[in-house]
């Protein structure tokens, strides 16, 4: 057997986005892997700086696709609570719809792309069939496929009537059977199983040395929700079952996501059998935003997405930090591939559900 | 049936070389619709891996610096022209009896390792590691596979010569008329062990899921075939049509190699070969995912191989 370097990315036909492994390899079996970043940079935080509060909400939401919804809830979180601004109760259902609907189309999305990796390319064809409903429920809802553009400061932009509900209603009966055909099938497909199974495993113990976050740490038994544990929007008066799972291996990663969509479709129903009726703003005008420092936090579908906002007198703000949940799933990387396969590389990265514009911005 | 035709428009044009390739060209054109079709998708035209070669012919090839040249151009040739004569070999019952000058299923079975061989050359000349990956992949699953198969065909040999009197018959057109007067092998129970065997041949051989590992695209990206491009790539493709001709056509020698004489005789055939592409390899690549290559070599060591050797044990004591 001989040794040697592979090159994983930076464009590598099992990853979506740019990331460079250097992977060491004895045969089939990885010795090492580096990890370089820094393909994508965009300067978004510097960006940040040079924009007002307002613009920036349209920014954040293009750091990342799929978690287009969690950037700018976050953000609008921290501003709202320099400003002491409170959202009406409407708005926080609506925020929650916004946030679950995202969820389900993200989580599908990595389920269906692990059994591409695969090669089982029928049953990736069928998830993403699958997510098309989710992604229609956008489209018609919000008028785009990725970003829903459904925050402002203080609520949300976007109303929801009679004729909507039902819609969505419709919608939700029709994801919940095809969501649970599939999670049997992942859950019984010798090909899945024999693929997925004790691969890329990751122990309670490493995964909490690692501060692992989102599916990723729940998968390895550690029971931690930013939903749950704390609540913004209105998942206080929500029930957010949170799945946790022991082995820590890819195939318990993909069961938890598919699990949470399951989640998703109840949350979204509860919101919409609940939904309070009253304003969907605070204001009808833009907010004045005070001096002042804040830290807006929430589960985005790879796990809790933290902003951190300084404003001083100027209306733009002085500094944002957003610590993204991928950036905490990385370094587990290196425990979950020691010793892999190298057919497992891809299959291994793909279960973080790894985002690298949100990493590198 | 036509039985002197001479051995270069064999191997050129008739049953081999062209027609083969228009006919393997064909049925990966089949194989491409149904597996979208299957998946929910409207896919390409039919003739778009006729359309994949003409534009692979107008590109360029590059060869990579670290490549050894000779070696990394002349691989794709062996491998086609080997394919290609191979196609002549392949009996077309009631149509086309190979001349016994062309060889056997012994040389057959010689020239079916070679798209196998060429493809670790191949990889091992591009210099790439993923080549090199590949190489070792394409080994295993070789030796994986290798065991059973002539197996099989020894299973069907035996059958056929100790059925005319003798103990073993290596001669296709020995296997063929004998079926053709006693019935094919395709319902005679003691062979079914082999034929599920063969069956577990064909996706491993042709590199398509669940063992299309040595190639797999997203671990290896393509592996042997990964510094490939233009027309070196559109000789493997070439290559890869006609192995289908030649092994789907083995199939159909080995286990139902019944049709009617004359121009019929090749519908049938051709009618044949297209129904075993959508069941034997369509159907098999769209239902699973792919297998890793620890598991493809112990899969191939417990059941084809397992099979093959209870249906040689039949073979020989019933």
């Amino acid at each position: 057997m001989s040794n040697f370097t592979i090159p994983v990315g930076p464009l590598n036909v099992a990853l979506e986005e740019p990331m460079y492994f250097k992977v060491d390899v004895h045969g089939e079996t990885v010795a090492n892997v580096d990890i370089h970043a820094g393909h994508v940079h965009r300067g978004i935080e510097y960006l940040v700086t040079k924009r007002n509060v307002f613009q920036n909400l349209v920014l954040t939401e293009r750091i990342c696709s799929l978690c287009s919804n969690s950037h700018p809830q976050a953000y609008a979180m921290a501003i709202e609570q320099i400003a002491g601004l409170t959202v009406p109760p409407r708005a926080e259902y609506m925020r929650v719809i916004a946030d679950e609907i995202k969820r389900v189309a993200s989580h599908l999305f990595n389920v269906g792309v692990l059994a591409h990796l695969v090669g089982f390319e029928s049953l990736f064809m069928h998830v993403m069939e699958v997510r098309e409903m989710m992604q229609d429920v956008k489209e018609s809802m919000f008028g785009n496929r990725m970003d829903l553009g459904a925050h402002v400061i203080g609520g949300v932009r976007f109303n929801i009537d009679d004729e909507n509900i039902a819609y969505l209603k419709a919608q939700l009966d029709r994801i919940a059977p095809a969501v649970a055909e599939i999670t049997h099938l992942y859950r019984t497909n010798g090909s899945i199983l024999g693929r997925t199974r004790g691969i890329g495993v990751l122990s309670h113990a490493d995964a909490v040395d690692c501060s692992v976050v989102g599916p990723v740490a729940r998968a390895s038994g550690i029971n931690y929700d930013v939903r749950v544990k704390a609540p913004y929007a209105a998942y206080d008066r929500l029930e957010v079952p949170v799945h946790t799972l022991s082995d820590g291996d890819v195939w318990s990663r993909a069961i938890v996501r598919l699990s949470e969509v399951t989640t998703a479709v109840d949350i979204l129903r509860q919101c919409l059998d609940n939904l309070p009726a009253g304003p969907t703003s605070c204001t009808t005008e833009r907010p004045s935003i005070p001096v002042g420092e804040a830290i807006g936090k929430c589960e985005a579908p790879r796990g809790e997405l933290i902003y951190y906002v300084r404003m001083t007198d100027s209306p733009r703000p002085e500094r944002v930090k957003w610590r993204v949940p991928s950036f905490m799933n990385w370094d587990a990387l290196r425990i979950m591939m020691k010793d892999a396969k190298i057919a497992d590389i891809a299959i291994i990265v793909n279960s973080i559900d790894p985002c690298i514009s949100c990493t590198e911005r | 049936m036509l039985e002197s035709l001479y051995t270069p428009f064999a191997a050129l044009l008739f049953p081999g070389g062209l027609f083969a390739l228009a006919l393997g060209l064909t049925l990966k054109g089949f194989d491409r619709r149904l597996a979208a079709r299957l998946q929910a998708r409207v896919g390409p035209p039919l003739a778009q891996p006729i359309y994949d070669l003409v534009k692979l012919a107008r590109k360029r090839t590059m060869v990579p610096d670290v490549a050894c040249e000779p070696v990394f151009l002349g691989a794709p040739l062996i491998g086609a022209v080997s394919m290609a004569l191979a196609a002549a070999l392949v009996p077309i019952p009631g149509f086309y009896t190979p001349d016994p000058v062309l060889g056997d299923l012994l040389v057959l079975l010689y020239l079916l390792t070679v798209p196998a061989i060429v493809l670790m050359i191949a990889g091992s000349a591009s210099g790439s590691p993923f080549g090199a990956i590949g190489f070792s992949r394409e080994m295993a699953m070789m030796l994986a596979y290798e065991g059973p198969l002539v197996l099989v065909v020894a299973a069907v040999a035996m059958r056929t010569g100790m059925g005319m009197g003798g103990l073993i018959s290596f001669s296709l057109t020995d296997i063929v008329a004998y079926q053709q007067s006693h019935g094919a092998f395709l319902f005679d129970p003691v062979m079914w062990p082999a034929l599920l065997a063969f069956l577990a041949f064909y996706p491993a051989n042709l590199g398509i899921v669940p063992f299309d590992i040595p190639e797999a695209e997203t671990e290896v990206l393509e592996g042997p075939l990964l510094e490939y491009s233009g027309p070196a790539l559109g000789l493997f493709k070439i290559m890869s049509a006609l192995k289908a001709v030649v092994v789907l056509g083995l199939g159909v020698a080995l286990f139902y190699p019944i049709a009617p004489e004359g121009a019929a005789g090749l519908l049938v055939q051709i009618a044949k070969l297209v129904l075993l592409m959508l069941i034997g390899v369509t159907v098999v690549r769209v239902s699973c995912g792919r297998m890793r290559i620890d598991q493809a070599f112990r899969f191939f060591l417990k059941w084809p191989l397992a099979l093959s050797v209870i249906s040689l044990a039949f073979v020989a004591l019933v």
